[in-house]
């Protein structure tokens, strides 16, 4: 803080040494002060009025308070330590009687909180200086002109703030624990419990295999409807164990030709007579490569498995926005109810009968994870009622944050 | 009687200002008024056999200082420094340890007693977890609720203690 005068502040004396005076600082004409005032403390009560909104207390050497002037210090007693009246001034004795030997310098004590004897607390700014003129320790004391109340209204607001971002930060890491716990939780028991599984299809094996049990048809069926549950079993861990570590695996950037992708997926597709068709602008870009990889994959073999005919067409085409890639796959499969479209994205959701050759009903969970996770989104048109086929749409982002 | 003076650092609305309070006036007020530059207290220790007759200058800081109060003139002369967090806002838990390194630095030897206040608004706040910087051995750390009064005289009394035992 700087001592800084103000416009023309009017001073009304109070305090020894000053009855009856009044000086209007800045006036043209020079102010009459009582001829019993001396020079000095004339000078004091000048330079106090020039600087506007303030209060004067002078020390002796002790620190006491020796006189005081005007109505913003009648806290200090006259006769008393300073420290026992301004606390915040106790442990700074030292510093303040080093001014005396640097005149010029200044100590500042910004908004100091001072009881007063009405019990409330005035807070003022302190400015303890040696005052050459007269040979003394003053203290000059402004009011506090930012204790408003837009100050305090700004400081509960921060104070509303930060608890406001303090509980979405906790309710964020909270959340951010809760998901790692599920997903190694899902890696664990996927893992875990291929083990024993094996053991058990190894077991059925080995029983239908087992020469006594040749010749009983019933125990054979039995034992084959076995083997081929645990298997389905043992897939759909291994896509539980897939689907859990998805969020886990760190995908590096990659420049891309979608074209290229694309097509080298069609060209390993197994020869059906279902004929997969490539349409649109497939633009090159830096992406999570073997995520576009997955998805795609995933969406044109849901396709194929799911169609309920010898030949069909499946139509997969991109379309190059400026901020996404619009890939669309569209088939002339059976088509899927409306009723199950919110079903079809959940993990072991399969609308086929349950079989081996199905799968284990995770491949659109997977891509529906893939896909939210890069930033994207995926939906679903169909309805059999109206006409046959099904539409997955996928916005896919070409600016993907890692 | 010897009189030492105790900073109170922390975030802003971790409670200093009530701590205060509730030690000097034994009263809790609801309504906020967040403290603009600095509050000082006189808190007379009770006597104990362990230490001096002792009164505590307990300095009430802005909140909105943060680690620059280190450079400020209030800092001169503290024999303490007693840093709050509020137990129910964990980013204010982590302020605490920065101050308490900052202060350490800049007045090694000093005592510095980790205040983690609040504790009425959480349901088990021995459970709660802790920056490790605040649980190390040796560490002053007390759990405190200015609002019901619970362990706000002991964090005071021990800094008094403490500034004893090391001839502060």
């Amino acid at each position: 803080m700087s001592l800084m005068p103000s416009m023309t502040p009017q001073v009304q004396s109070h305090g020894a040494g000053f009855s009856g005076m009044t000086i209007e600082a800045g006036s043209k004409d020079t102010p009459k002060l009582p001829k019993r005032m001396s020079p000095a403390l004339a000078e004091a009560a000048l330079l106090v009025a020039s600087y506007g909104s303030y209060g004067l207390i002078w020390l002796d050497s002790d620190l006491a308070v020796t006189r005081r002037f005007g109505p913003l210090v009648d806290f200090a007693k006259i006769g008393a330590p300073i420290t026992d009246s301004v606390l915040a001034l106790i442990g700074l004795e030292d510093e303040m009687r080093a001014l005396s030997s640097k005149p010029g310098r200044i100590l500042e004590l910004p908004a100091v909180g001072v009881a007063t004897p009405e019990g409330d607390s005035k807070r003022l700014n302190f400015s303890i200086l040696w005052q050459k003129g007269l040979k003394s320790l003053l203290i000059l004391v402004y009011r506090v002109a930012s204790q408003t109340g837009l100050e305090i209204e700004l400081s509960r607001q921060i104070r509303a703030r930060l608890m406001a971002e303090s509980e979405t930060t906790a309710k964020s890491k909270e959340l951010a624990r809760a998901n790692a716990d599920l997903e190694s939780f899902a890696g664990i028991i996927s893992h875990d419990l291929k083990g024993p599984m094996r053991h058990m299809r190894r077991l059925a094996q080995q029983l239908a295999a087992d020469p006594s049990t040749e010749h009983d048809t019933g125990l054979r069926q039995r034992l084959s409807e076995i083997e081929i549950q645990s298997q389905r079993m043992s897939h759909m861990l291994s896509a539980l164990l897939d689907y859990s570590s998805l969020g886990r695996k760190y995908e590096a950037l990659e420049e891309v030709d979608s074209q290229t992708l694309i097509a080298s997926i069609i060209q390993s597709l197994p020869k059906t007579g279902i004929v997969v068709q490539l349409d649109g602008i497939w633009p090159r870009l830096t992406t999570l490569a073997t995520l576009l990889d997955l998805i795609l994959r995933n969406l044109i073999d849901n396709a194929l498995k799911h169609h309920d005919r010898l030949n069909g067409m499946i139509t997969v085409s991109c379309a190059d926005q400026p901020h996404y890639l619009i890939i669309t796959v569209s088939d002339d499969g059976p088509g899927i109810d409306p009723k199950h479209h919110g079903s079809v994205f959940l993990p072991f959701r399969t609308l086929a009968e349950s079989s081996v050759h199905h799968g284990a009903g995770m491949g659109l969970a997977m891509v529906k994870k893939t896909v939210d996770a890069a930033g994207g989104s995926i939906t679903l048109s169909s309805d059999p009622a109206q006409s046959r086929g099904t539409v997955f749409m996928v916005s896919w982002p070409k600016c993907i944050l890692t | 009687m010897i009189s030492r003076k105790v900073m109170l650092l922390g975030e802003i609305g971790v409670g200093k200002s009530s701590l205060a309070r509730r030690l000097v006036f034994d009263k809790f007020e609801f309504d906020y008024k967040p403290t603009i530059g600095v509050d000082v207290y006189r808190y007379a220790v009770p006597d104990s056999p362990t230490r001096p007759q002792m009164t505590l200058i307990v300095w009430d800081t802005d909140g909105n200082f943060g680690e620059a109060i280190f450079r400020h003139v209030y800092m001169k002369e503290a024999a303490a420094a007693l840093i709050i967090g509020d137990l129910s806002r964990p980013p204010t838990l982590d302020s605490m340890a920065r101050l308490g390194a900052g202060f350490s630095e800049m007045f090694p030897g000093r005592h510095i007693g980790y205040v983690v206040n609040k504790t009425d608004l959480v349901t088990d706040p021995e459970a709660m977890p802790l920056p490790a910087e605040l649980t190390r051995p040796g560490n002053f750390l007390i759990r405190t609720s200015a609002k019901t009064g619970a362990h706000v005289a002991d964090a005071f009394n021990d800094a008094a203690s403490s500034i004893a035992r090391r001839g502060l």
